[in-house]
């Protein structure tokens, strides 16, 4: 167990390194913050100046291992816009981020895993083919265009809900719904296939053959087995909690992490982006250091097959 | 004693329970002006409301006219023509020296009274300058003299450079008296006045600035004397403006202002629709015919002090010689882009100048003419072989870039130049130099009523092109000396002419497509008028 807990660690240690070289490398590559943040018209002097107040003038491999080194101390940067510690700036927007996100979890996973057992139980009738045709529907319509029409229906035409901004809880239905049916429609299709090839199993004909009663079935036998992969998506979904509605919020205007971050990448403000990546790179890889522990939870065999198991 | 009866206890408690709401019923019965809602893409870019280190279009209209106020200010609502602001009056002493009457009884947003002492402490070293030196003289002597026990605040380092840019020569500003000033240039210069009423100039409150633990705690609440003073900004999501009600121009018609910051266009007219914004700026042109299908909502706007230009490269191989250049300015129809993507609604311009530049103003000057026999001619001229040219764009960064773009490049192959349209990401990218650097988008404003303020800054030798190493011209540079420095008016004028005649034909830096334009949609109720500019007026008298 001790292996098996140390690799993972291990790993997630080196998961974010990389994220952190990558975003270092891809943003002090591809634009100058100075003129991105001081506009096309900016004079070239105050360009200078503020190049050398970041050390943007500095050759990219001593910023990069200044860059490490802060990070190294627990000290990630502070924001080119104006001034602040990165980290602050992203811990004022987490709250708002996860108004939306977490009652989004929870419609997703209220609604998409009865659904999908629901199909599956009734695969090949009306409910099964009803519900995969608004399943379907609903991870393909993409979340801008969803977020546009509640809004068109349930603002312009009905005038029952206001189409965006944060000053109140009517203000965060409409972001939660346009989160929670995209996600919802995701695991009710997960769910539903990890349920039919459960189902389809031997082991589930035999405690039929034996007389078990199907309810018993279902939740003892079949609903166990088919939580492996309908976990790994709600891990994916648990770990996106903090950057996963980067387009809903802008559609919104609702002032979380993932406007901070649309707004920082395109000035190439550096530390906020950085703090906003290691944040989710932390996030995705605890999410999926606590699956793999489920994992081992819910499997007995990959328990005791130590560090080898993993997805 | 009087005894107390029942009834009477009953009456106190009544009266008691009521008495927090009493006084609020008042003030709202005399106070019934509207609070307003206004759904912007950008509030400001630099998440401060500091005048020199928000530089921006979309700063002008959170700024101007609700919260800062220079000493010479604009007619908003006209021709932007200067005005008197927060002076009443000015006069030369010399070619170099203006001296201003200040307004009396203006009251900062703090209830303190703006004197003398404010516009000094307004152009100082702390506030403005910080390290720069005026251009003709080794030291910057404002307010040197007014002793102060205040904590530093450190400035961005980039707006010492700003305000130099604004301010090149400036060296002293002089408290004659309470209410006068006096602005000492270490050079003659015509455009003191112009100067005085750009973007940036505006006057600050000391003590506001005094009291500010830092520079960010002051530059997100700034004291100012505007009819309308923060109380709430909230960087990329909204900024809360209150009226002042002790504003010297009287009282202001709206009781709230609330920018909210809406980046998708779709978001902003269905707020508008619903009733949960009252304007929607930033209206594509396609959109507004969308908007003005409903009956209740208009869209207002128009050109603004913006043109969008077409600059050139004159380092790479293709552009060296001016032939081709000159082919590219005769290729554009530009009025045929203003009819189909601006519906009409903005213009071509006179060359890169503006009507307010008064008797600077050339109005007879054109840009070339959309004549392509003559662009094929010059480009046989100049032995041109259909070599690849590259045209550096971004994704719509301004209103229907890209579509102009693929425009362009279409007349363009229409008289044989092969040009290749890059769409990259940031403006880094636009600028970096290299052999492909040879074509790109850009817009230039007129922060002032003076060529001095867009042609020289922009394009002279210490604008952002020959900075950048795209272009430069000798008999240019030495007319950017004339224009900054002569005080002969017949000689500048003149000189500003061949200026334009070297960049616009001759040998050209850039070409002028048309004049940029905003467009704000509105409900019809609301009587309300918008500026030639990104600025929003809502002074006593623009709003009912």
């Amino acid at each position: 167990m001790a292996r098996f807990v140390t690799l993972r660690l291990l790993r997630a240690a080196l998961t974010i390194a990389l994220v952190v070289t990558f975003a270092f490398i891809v943003l002090r590559m591809s634009g100058d913050p100075a003129q991105i943040i001081l506009g096309p018209e900016a004079d070239p002097e105050a360009i200078r100046a503020f190049r050398k107040s970041w050390g943007l003038d500095a050759p990219l491999w001593q910023q990069y291992f200044q860059y490490f080194g802060a990070i190294a101390q627990g000290e990630l940067g502070r924001s080119m816009r104006d001034g602040r510690a990165a980290i602050e700036l992203v811990a004022e927007r987490i709250p708002a981020t996860l108004a939306l996100t977490l009652p989004a979890l929870f419609l997703k996973l209220a609604i998409g895993i009865p659904a999908g057992i629901f199909a599956a139980l009734n695969r090949g009738r009306f409910a099964d083919r009803a519900i995969m045709l608004l399943s379907v529907a609903g991870f393909t319509v993409p979340s801008f265009v969803l977020g546009l029409v509640l809004v068109l229906v349930f603002a312009v035409q009905l005038g029952w809900l206001p189409s965006g901004g944060q000053d109140s809880w009517r203000h965060a239905i409409l972001p939660i719904l346009t989160l929670g049916i995209g996600g919802a429609a995701v695991l009710a299709r997960f769910t539903r296939s990890a349920m039919l090839e459960v189902l389809g199993q031997p082991y589930i004909r035999t405690a039929s053959a034996k007389g078990v009663p199907w309810r018993l079935v279902v939740t003892g036998h079949a609903l166990p087995n088919a939580a492996i992969p309908t976990v790994t998506i709600v891990g994916f979904m648990v770990g996106s909690l903090i950057a996963g509605a980067v387009v809903v919020e802008s559609v919104f205007s609702w002032p979380g992490v993932g406007r901070l971050l649309v707004v920082a990448v395109s000035n190439r403000d550096l530390a906020v982006v950085q703090c906003i990546l290691l944040l989710v790179a932390a996030t995705m890889v605890a999410s999926n250091l606590i699956v793999d522990f489920l994992y081992g939870f819910l499997d007995p065999r990959l328990r005791h097959a130590g560090g080898k198991a993993g997805v | 004693m009087r005894e107390t009866s029942r009834r009477s206890v009953l009456w106190m408690g009544g009266a008691a329970v009521a008495a927090p709401f009493v006084p609020r019923f008042a003030i709202a019965q005399t106070d019934n002006r509207p609070r307003i809602t206004i759904a912007v893409q950008k509030i400001v870019n630099s998440n401060t409301l500091d005048v020199l280190r928000e530089q921006s279009n979309v700063g002008e209209r959170v700024f101007f006219t609700s919260l800062w106020e220079a000493l010479i200010s604009r007619d908003w609502l006209g021709n932007l023509m200067p005005q008197p602001g927060l002076a009443t009056g000015w006069k030369r002493l010399d070619d170099q020296t203006v001296e201003l009457q200040l307004r009396r009884g203006v009251k900062f947003h703090n209830g303190d009274e703006m004197t003398a002492e404010d516009v000094v402490f307004t152009f100082s070293r702390e506030r403005m300058f910080g390290d720069t030196q005026p251009k003709n003289r080794a030291t910057l002597r404002t307010s040197e003299n007014i002793p102060t026990s205040r904590v530093t605040k450190e400035l961005p380092a980039e707006i010492p450079a700003v305000a130099r840019r604004a301010w090149p020569d400036l060296v002293r500003v002089e408290a004659v008296d309470r209410y006068t000033v006096r602005f000492h240039n270490g050079s003659p210069d015509v455009t003191l006045e112009g100067r005085l009423a750009r973007y940036g100039s505006d006057i600050m409150s000391r003590r506001g600035w005094e009291e500010a633990a830092s520079y960010l705690d002051w530059a997100r609440k700034p004291i100012t004397t505007g009819p309308y003073k923060v109380v709430e900004f909230r960087p990329d999501n909204s900024l809360t403006l209150e009226a002042h009600d002790e504003y010297w121009g009287g009282t202001p018609p709206l009781k709230s202002i609330r920018f909210v910051e809406v980046p998708e266009v779709a978001s902003r007219v269905a707020g508008l629709l619903s009733g949960q914004y009252q304007f929607a700026c930033d209206i594509p042109p396609d959109q507004i015919s969308e908007v003005e299908k409903n009956a209740a909502f208009e869209v207002q706007g128009g050109t603004i002090l913006n043109h969008r230009l077409t600059c050139f490269d004159k380092n790479n191989a293709q552009l060296a010689n001016p032939l081709v250049r000159r082919a590219f300015t005769h290729a554009i129809d530009r009025q045929a882009i203003v009819d189909s993507l601006w519906a009409g609604r903005t213009k071509v311009p006179a060359g890169l100048q503006w009507d307010y530049y008064g008797d600077m103003f050339h109005a007879d000057w054109k840009v070339p003419e959309f004549n392509p026999t003559l662009a094929r001619d010059l480009l046989k001229q100049a032995g041109y072989k259909g070599d690849a040219i590259t045209y550096r764009v971004l994704n719509n960064y301004y209103t229907n870039q890209n579509a102009t773009a693929q425009i362009l490049v279409e007349m363009w192959r229409s008289v044989g130049i092969n040009v290749q349209m890059s769409t990259v990401e940031n403006w880094s990218q636009i600028m970096a130099r290299g052999p492909q650097r040879a074509v790109r988008d850009w817009s230039n404003s007129a922060p002032f009523n003076d060529p001095v303020s867009s042609l020289v800054n922009q394009h002279g030798p210490n604008g952002q092109q020959q900075q950048i190493g795209e272009w430069s011209n000798a008999e240019m540079n030495q007319l950017c000396e004339v224009l900054e420095t002569s005080t002969d008016r017949a000689l500048r004028r003149r000189s500003f002419r061949r200026m334009l005649e070297i960049c616009e034909h001759e040998d050209p830096a850039y070409t002028v497509l048309h004049q940029n334009a905003t467009f704000t949609a509105k409900a019809k109720s609301i009587r309300w008028k918008t500026a030639p500019a990104f600025a929003m007026d809502f002074r006593p008298g623009n709003y009912a």
